[in-house]
């Protein structure tokens, strides 16, 4: 054991004894301030230590602890006996982890439910209804006139900018401007001295990003105060300081104002990959970059983009790549590190830069940002060194009154600083001029002598040292072009507009794509009229020749329209990685929390569906996954017992297959026991008991779709609340799915989906019965057939026929609708049979008639008539009849 | 009058002051199915501001004024 | 050899930065509070100082505030170091009179790079 950790150790049990015997006075003295202020620094300086080390389930609970001791430090939860007798069970379970430390070195991860337990009772605890409300983002200030609440760029809350906007920011920002992020928290009673926040800040110009906050504090709306404001305003902008100084100047106590460097917006964003980019691609194009090949490195980064999605989070990174070699070439670390950030598909942590490895001695050609010596100085440093300098611009920015009397020793550690920042990057020439500077700012008894001497020095640096070698008047041209560019982008690209033309993606809003999909439809329903027209004039009008034309043109159109629909289908293609990005980090969770090891597969994510069907196939996933997890894949203590590896495999594999998307989820984890599921159904009345002696092994496990079949002895949170599988069965049947499941005892299960690629038209056969027609979707109807009475036999009061050798249940759809009248047979004395597969049998329905077979735009029914079982929905025929459309499988 | 209050429409017009935010507070919890139109108005006081967006009611027309259009889009979404 | 002096009431604390500090050659002395630290201040002159915030008598403000105030004295920068809860006592740091702000548990790297750049030192 390392001596840090014996230390520690050892004071950890001090500070535990401490919080023990602070907790007892406070029992005798309640309202004790002091003891409280003690017993926060106890548990806070306990919370510090144990964040040097590896101890995340101990930290976790000390900081909930320490939030929980601040709330009644500061007096917004009262102290009580329940808080206390919490704050001692906490305690007790960081005593006991340091035990396991010290005997083991490290903790277990068996703690981690202990410890997600008191963190929660204890943040419960701050969110007592007794705890008073303190709204965000509210400042408050000192007697200094300094705002308390401070935060730097890297704190700030995210904003989620559009790729473009960010990119104009960033490029405003590289040219120099500032951008602000500014905070606008007006005071209560403001509207009573005519002030309106909202006119005020819509004064502000170029704004990039703007969002308003409500801090209503009424627990109801008769409640809310009108006339209080509750706003909180938020934006980003380029506005230059004079002009926000001005507009701003009766309200500078509620302003917030954080300089926004260019480094923060480079930040990419979109889904990420769970592939990622290939680890081959990133190796090649850190060795272009390095080698300083930039024309192969942007057109390997271009060519990967075509290839690639543009809302992946990787090719939005290569974008910000291409877009930083762009503005600023010489940037390398920052081009270096975003690269390297493909791999883990995570924005950089720009606030505390280090750069993996940066060999200091890489001789990176001389930067004419920075006109520092770099060869001698790592890229690491000179990101701290500028870190450093921001620091000391804040610390002499800061309002002349908060100096005090300590304000001269305060500008001499700002000299100090900037000496020794100098020094340590090799510019100690400037040393005398710093020194300097300090002096008159020491004489004027002023901060301004040591900020224009920094201003000019980083002025200097920023200067492109190109601009020096040219001859006057094309520096002049030069810096005038410069201009002129600058202004014109930074109308353009505040808007985001500029990057449109790069790109050949056009973002539709979907209200369109569905109105457009519900025109072809109706486009596709009309052409259906053509037909009967032709047959109206051949039949009513006798022309035939017209109707030989109408059935030409008909071609024509039919034609036309569906490509029509095939074209908005494919638009509203989404690929299956929609659904299956949220798995890695659900699996992951749901498997943590059940103590499981289990190494989650994805396949086939590019493959496409529509979007209704991605949409519809969400939940039920989501509901099997959770299933394997909890029922098929077993403990690792179980695995390893039975012979596997202790980490299970789960898969989730989708395919195409013709017009249908195949989704398959095997997990190799104990499987379904047949025996059991025979005696569960059993049981539970699903099955009679000579069913339950022949029922083959495949048939009982389907028993799990079954209405009101759960294995599970008690019913877990994770795999829903009590509810089946044969919920997820109906949600895929809902859109023309279909599910199965195989399984072998002790080896695993496949479950498996079948979906239509879409579902906005539906193919359907016409047919009539007892002097009505209706539709029956043809993907359910395996054959039709014509069987003669003589076939007929009546088997257990059931009439049956044999087709193809097998016994085929025959229903008559009168019978199905409650009609008594028969069905009617041809001249021949046959039936019209409809076959169609149900739960993969095949059943069949007797009709009076079939008709053709028509496309249409199936339309669920509502009010009603939707809760009437048997019918998918209606469908609006060409001659403008409204064709009811069954559904077979309610039917039956 | 600045807002004008229709069987299931509020009506911005023009410039909305700071007298309005009660009697539209009042309005939209007694019409809790009633849209707002801003297609005439340039400006509301953020003391109605407040309202609106505590409540989120839907939207009949977005103002006109495109600056507007924007904020209020921000901050009714 | 440059002469550093680390201020914070938790000794795991103290020996973490003590640890690191040290092994890269400087010398390294601790206070335990604020009174403390301006005692040892005020008798040795330190190249830098690593403040912590939250300490009995004497916070690391009070420290600052009442070190900067002291004439004739070499004034050394100063780096506070407060955990995440504090990070809005930033401006209180730098108007008190620290030159640079860390949020805890410092990244050693990190850590070093400015103390050497505080110091002066050349890579």
């Amino acid at each position: 054991m390392n001596n840090l950790l014996e230390q520690f150790l050892s004071e950890a049990r001090d500070f535990l004894q401490g919080i023990a015997e602070k907790l007892m006075q406070l029992e005798n003295d309640p309202n004790s301030t002091e003891l409280m202020v003690e017993l926060f620094r106890f548990v806070h300086t306990l919370k510090g230590n144990s964040g040097l080390f590896d101890f995340p389930e101990m930290t976790r609970v000390l900081h909930a602890s320490e939030d929980l001791m601040d709330a009644v430090r500061n007096g917004r939860v009262s102290y009580s006996q329940t808080l206390a007798d919490q704050l001692l069970e906490a305690m007790d379970f960081v005593s006991a982890l340091m035990d396991e430390i010290e005997l083991t070195g490290k903790t277990g991860s068996n703690h981690v439910g202990t410890s997600t337990e008191l963190t929660n009772a204890l943040r419960a605890l701050l969110n007592a209804p007794n705890a008073v409300h303190v709204p965000v983002a509210i400042e408050t200030y000192t007697e200094d006139g300094l705002a308390v609440k401070a935060i730097s760029w890297s704190e700030l809350p995210p904003m989620d900018l559009p790729e473009s906007t960010a990119m104009g920011l960033h490029r405003c920002a590289i040219d120099g401007e500032t951008v602000l992020w500014l905070q606008y928290t007006p005071e209560p009673e403001c509207f009573f001295k005519g002030e309106d926040p909202f006119f005020l800040i819509r004064q502000i110009p170029d704004v990039a990003w703007r969002h308003i906050i409500l801090n209503n504090t009424a627990s109801t709306l008769a409640e809310m105060d009108v006339f209080s404001s509750q706003l909180v305003f938020q934006l980003l902008t380029i506005a230059s300081a004079e002009e926000l100084d001005d507009l701003l100047r009766y309200v500078p106590d509620q302003i917030h104002r954080v300089k926004v460097p260019a480094l923060a917006f480079v930040k990419p964003s979109g889904n990420s990959d769970d592939v990622g980019l290939d680890e081959d691609f990133i190796i090649n194009i850190l060795e272009f970059f390095d080698n300083d090949e930039i024309e192969t490195l942007t057109n390997t980064i271009n060519t990967m983009l075509e290839l690639s999605s543009p809302d992946l989070w990787s090719s939005s990174a290569l974008r910000w790549v291409l877009h930083l070699i762009e503005t600023e070439p010489d940037n390398k670390p920052v081009q270096r590190t975003l690269l390297e950030a493909l791999r883990t598909q995570k924005t950089p942590d720009w606030s505390a830069l280090t750069l993996p490895d940066v060999e200091p001695t890489r001789n990176v050609v001389a930067s004419p940002v920075v006109s520092i010596n770099t060869s001698e100085v790592s890229d690491t440093l000179l990101v701290y060194f500028h870190e450093v300098i921001d620091a000391q611009k804040e610390i002499l920015s800061l309002p002349a009154t908060s100096g005090g009397a300590w304000s001269a020793g305060r500008l001499k550690a700002v000299g100090a600083t900037l000496i020794g920042c100098y020094r340590a990057v090799q510019r100690a020439n400037e040393v005398e001029h710093i020194e300097a500077a300090l002096q008159l700012a020491l004489t004027e008894n002023s901060p301004t002598p040591l900020l224009i001497w920094l201003d000019n020095s980083l002025l200097d640096t920023h200067e492109p040292v190109l601009v020096e070698e040219h001859e006057e008047h094309i520096v002049v041209n030069h810096l005038a072009a410069q201009t002129d560019a600058k202004s014109n982008r930074r109308s353009e690209e505040i808007g985001g507009a500029n990057i449109v033309a790069a790109s050949k993606t056009l973002k539709v809003d979907q209200d369109k794509i569905d109105r457009l999909m519900n025109l072809i439809g109706e486009m596709v329903v009309a052409k259906n009229a053509l037909p009967y027209l032709a047959n109206r004039a051949e039949t009513v009008f006798g022309v035939r020749e017209l109707s030989r034309e109408i059935k030409a043109q008909y071609a024509v159109i039919n034609r036309v329209a569906e490509e029509m629909q095939d074209t908005i289908m494919q638009v509203r293609m989404m690929p299956v990685s929609f659904i299956f990005q949220r798995f890695p980090r659900m699996v992951r969770d749901i498997s943590r929390k059940l103590g499981k090891e289990v190494e989650l597969v994805l396949e086939g994510e590019a493959t496409e569906a529509d979007k209704n069907i991605i949409e519809a196939l969400s939940d039920p996933l989501i509901h099997i996954v959770r299933n394997s997890l909890d029922h098929g894949l077993e403990m690792p203590e179980a695995r390893l017992a039975a012979g596997k590896f202790a980490t299970g495999k789960l898969l989730i594999r989708a395919s195409q297959e013709s017009d249908r998307v195949l989704i398959e989820i095997i997990d190799d984890g104990k499987g379904i026991d047949p025996d059991v599921i025979k005696q569960k159904a059993y049981e539970k009345g699903l099955i009679d008991e000579s069913t339950l002696e022949r029922i083959s092994d495949q048939d009982a496990v389907n028993l799990v779709f079954a209405a009101g079949f759960s294995t599970a002895d008690v019913i877990s949170d994770l795999s829903g609340r009590g509810v089946g599988m044969d919920v997820v069965r109906s949600a895929v049947e809902k859109v023309n799915g279909t599910v199965g499941i195989e399984s072998e005892r002790g080896k695993g299960t496949r479950l498996f989906l079948s979906l239509p690629l879409s579902m906005a038209v539906t193919n359907v056969m016409i047919i009539e019965s007892n002097t009505q027609i209706f539709g029956v979707p043809m993907d359910m109807v395996v054959e039709t057939v014509r069987v003669p009475r003589a076939h007929i036999r009546t088997i257990k009061q059931k009439q049956t026929t044999v087709l193809r050798g097998r016994i085929v249940p025959l229903l008559s759809l009168n019978d199905l609708l409650a009609k008594s009248e028969p069905q009617l047979p041809n001249e021949d004395d046959e039936f019209a049979t409809l076959i169609v597969r149900v739960h993969g049998e095949h059943v069949g329905i007797l009709v009076d008639d079939f008709r053709e077979t028509v496309d249409i735009i199936l339309k669920p029914m509502t009010g009603i008539l939707g809760g009437l079982p048997g019918y998918s929905g209606a469908a609006l025929l060409g001659d403008g009849s409204v064709l009811m459309v069954l559904n077979p499988r309610e039917l039956i | 009058m600045a807002i004008e209050y229709k069987k299931s429409q509020a009506v911005f017009n023009d410039f909305i002051g700071v007298e309005e935010a009660e009697a539209l507070l009042e309005w939209l919890q007694k019409n809790p199915k009633g849209k707002v139109n801003f297609a005439e108005c340039t400006h509301i006081h953020a003391s109605s501001l407040q309202v609106l967006i505590a409540i989120k009611p839907p939207i009949a027309a977005e103002p006109n004024d495109a600056d507007l259009a924007v904020w209020l889009k921000i901050a009714l979404k | 050899m440059k002469h550093i002096l680390v201020i914070d009431d938790a000794a795991t604390v103290r020996l973490y930065h003590r640890n690191i500090l040290e092994t890269a050659g400087y010398s390294v002395d601790e206070a335990i509070n604020g009174i403390e630290a301006l005692e040892k201040a005020l008798v040795t002159s330190y190249d830098l100082y690593i403040v912590d915030v939250n300490m009995p008598k004497l916070d690391g403000y009070g420290f600052l505030k009442e070190f900067r105030r002291q004439e004739d004295v070499l004034q050394s920068p100063a780096i506070m170091v407060t955990t995440e809860a504090g990070n809005q006592d930033k401006i209180l740091g730098y108007a008190s009179g620290a030159n640079l702000y860390m949020t805890k548990p410092t990244k050693p790297n990190q850590l070093l790079s400015y103390v050497r750049l505080l110091l002066g030192e050349v890579a």
